[in-house]
């Protein structure tokens, strides 16, 4: 059955509010991927103060303005897995399935629920960089580096929670889904998140240097450390937007191998 | 039947536990593996600020992992309290002529069984990664000191909330409270290394002393914590005190519980 777009735009735009809506109703939920990466940044300007002196490290005035790109991309992964936890909560309750047999575009199905996610992982971003700003944490880039911290912020969740919903789609399963949240974790940890990758050695230093969030993270702490450069928005949100590209790519065909099936 | 009966019984169903339920213990297994890897590989340069006890990194963080796990292995116990009370079995187990002091002994047993494991396996890989006993076989006694230590006081403290919430409203609980109590300490760094606030806290935090007696034996020899009195006995203070305080706590709710 073929479509209008105008209709494909209303569903979307309906899914989406509905996913949206549902984050925010349940502050339990996403009550911890806001409270635990400020708690881990409160904590690190205290422990690690000393080791921005040690070689390796870029010239920052605290830990804290070193650390602002992890925390946003720490927040940012952790939120990023209750869209795809929805999504397979959706097909657990049969809701999937009600969709399905509406009149209702299919890739709307998987946009919408992700929509919600990725407009949080924006909003994160903001109340990250909100948060530590009276800690004197600033973006040197100015306007244009908050705004492009927000857009990654919103891009990576999108990607992650792309990269979820191939595990909901393929499990139907909440708990598969939260499952998975530890790869996130550990991805997280073997990069340049929390020290620089010049600070590491061995097999920890290879792979942070094959970690794209390695890249991600450098390119918002170039933003927030040295102010605009190419390259860093480059890193900041092409990168984000790159895997967007390759988890959706993969998630839309796990959603035709599920239509298939039924 | 006589308690030391009873708490064999129920340390043997904990212990089976392991085989019936592999799902249940090799995520607490891997979880302080997991810590001590990427600590150890992440904050690999940490050892080199001024001040710092040991020149491995693998040295400090592969204690912090495996307290870690210890806590986590105790308030795991709150867990299975709460499913015994969910599915009714605890209540099975109150009608028997059990005594009340079993019904925590007995599972804390399996517990520390289970605790001994997880420890030795999380030494093993770390030895392999690199990690070094400056302090021989009385390093490696106190780490196990500690780590039962910190099980124990992480049990009776998961089982109180258990036998107080009775659904696993009292998990998020258990969770959170030892998260908070292990990381605002000296899990990171020693108190020496850390600044501001977080000095502050770690200061009158038992978890640091806890933490300290575990890491004895991995210290620089040339370090003043190195195998010394000083560095032990306030992890001993620590471990009894809060031993017997949590314990108290666990049986006070049980028979409030039983009433």
């Amino acid at each position: 059955m073929r479509r209008k777009p105008a209709d494909v735009v209303r569903q979307l735009v309906a899914l989406s509010r509905r996913s949206t809506l549902a984050i925010f109703r349940q502050p339990a939920l996403v009550g911890p991927s806001l409270i635990f990466p400020l708690f881990f940044a409160a904590l690190g300007s205290s422990s690690f103060s000393r080791a921005i002196s040690l070689p390796g490290f870029p010239k920052v005035d605290s830990y804290l303005q070193f650390t602002l790109a992890g925390t946003v991309t720490q927040g940012v992964l952790f939120g990023s897995v209750t869209g795809a936890a929805a999504l397979a909560t959706d097909i657990q309750d049969g809701f999937f399935d009600r969709l399905l047999a509406a009149p209702t575009s299919r890739t709307s199905i998987l946009f919408g629920r992700l929509a919600g996610s990725s407009l949080f992982g924006g909003m994160q971003a903001l109340i990250f960089l909100l948060a530590l700003l009276p800690f004197g944490v600033t973006v040197q880039a100015g306007l244009l580096g908050y705004v492009s911290i927000v857009v990654a912020g919103f891009v990576t969740a999108f990607a992650v929670g792309a990269l979820m919903s191939v595990v909901a789609l393929k499990t139907g399963s909440a708990e598969a889904v939260q499952g998975t949240f530890p790869v996130l974790f550990i991805l997280l940890f073997l990069s340049s998140a929390f020290f620089p990758r010049e600070t590491m050695s061995g097999a920890y230093r290879r792979i942070a240097d094959f970690n794209p969030i390695s890249y991600m993270v450098e390119g918002q702490r170039s933003l927030s450390i040295d102010g605009v450069s190419l390259i860093a928005m480059t890193q900041t949100l092409v990168i984000p937007v790159g895997i967007a590209v390759l988890t959706t790519m993969l998630a839309l065909r796990q959603l035709s191998v599920r239509l298939a099936a039924r | 039947m006589s308690t030391s009966r009873s708490v064999g019984i129920l340390a043997t169903r904990s212990i089976r536990n392991i085989r019936r339920l592999p799902s249940a213990f090799f995520p607490a297994l891997a979880m302080p593996i997991f810590n001590m890897v990427v600590f150890a590989g992440t904050f690999f340069a940490v050892t080199k600020i001024p001040g710092f006890p040991t020149d491995r990194s693998i040295n400090w963080y592969m204690p912090l992992g495996i307290m870690m796990g210890s806590a986590f292995a105790g308030v795991g116990l709150g867990f299975t309290a709460i499913r015994d009370i969910e599915t009714g079995f605890y209540d099975r187990l109150r009608m028997t002529p059990t005594s009340r002091l079993s019904l925590v002994l007995g599972p804390l047993t399996g517990t520390l069984v289970r605790v001994v494991m997880m420890t030795t396996i999380v030494i093993v890989i770390g030895i392999a990664l690199g990690a070094r006993f400056t302090g021989g076989v009385l390093g490696i006694l106190c780490l196990y000191a500690a780590a039962l230590g910190l099980s124990t006081i992480g049990a009776g403290w998961g089982l109180g909330l258990a036998f107080i919430f009775k659904d696993m409203r009292g998990a998020a609980i258990m969770q959170l409270s030892i998260f908070l109590v292990m990381f605002l300490s000296s899990a990171q760094v020693p108190l020496n290394v850390m600044d501001g606030w977080l000095h502050t806290v770690a200061r009158i935090n038992p978890a640091t002393n806890i933490l300290r007696l575990a890491r004895v034996g991995l210290v620089n020899e040339s370090n003043a914590d190195h195998l010394s009195f000083n560095a032990v006995w306030g992890g001993i203070v620590a471990i009894v005190v809060m031993g017997g305080l949590s314990l108290g706590f666990a049986l006070r709710q049980l028979r409030k519980l039983s009433n």
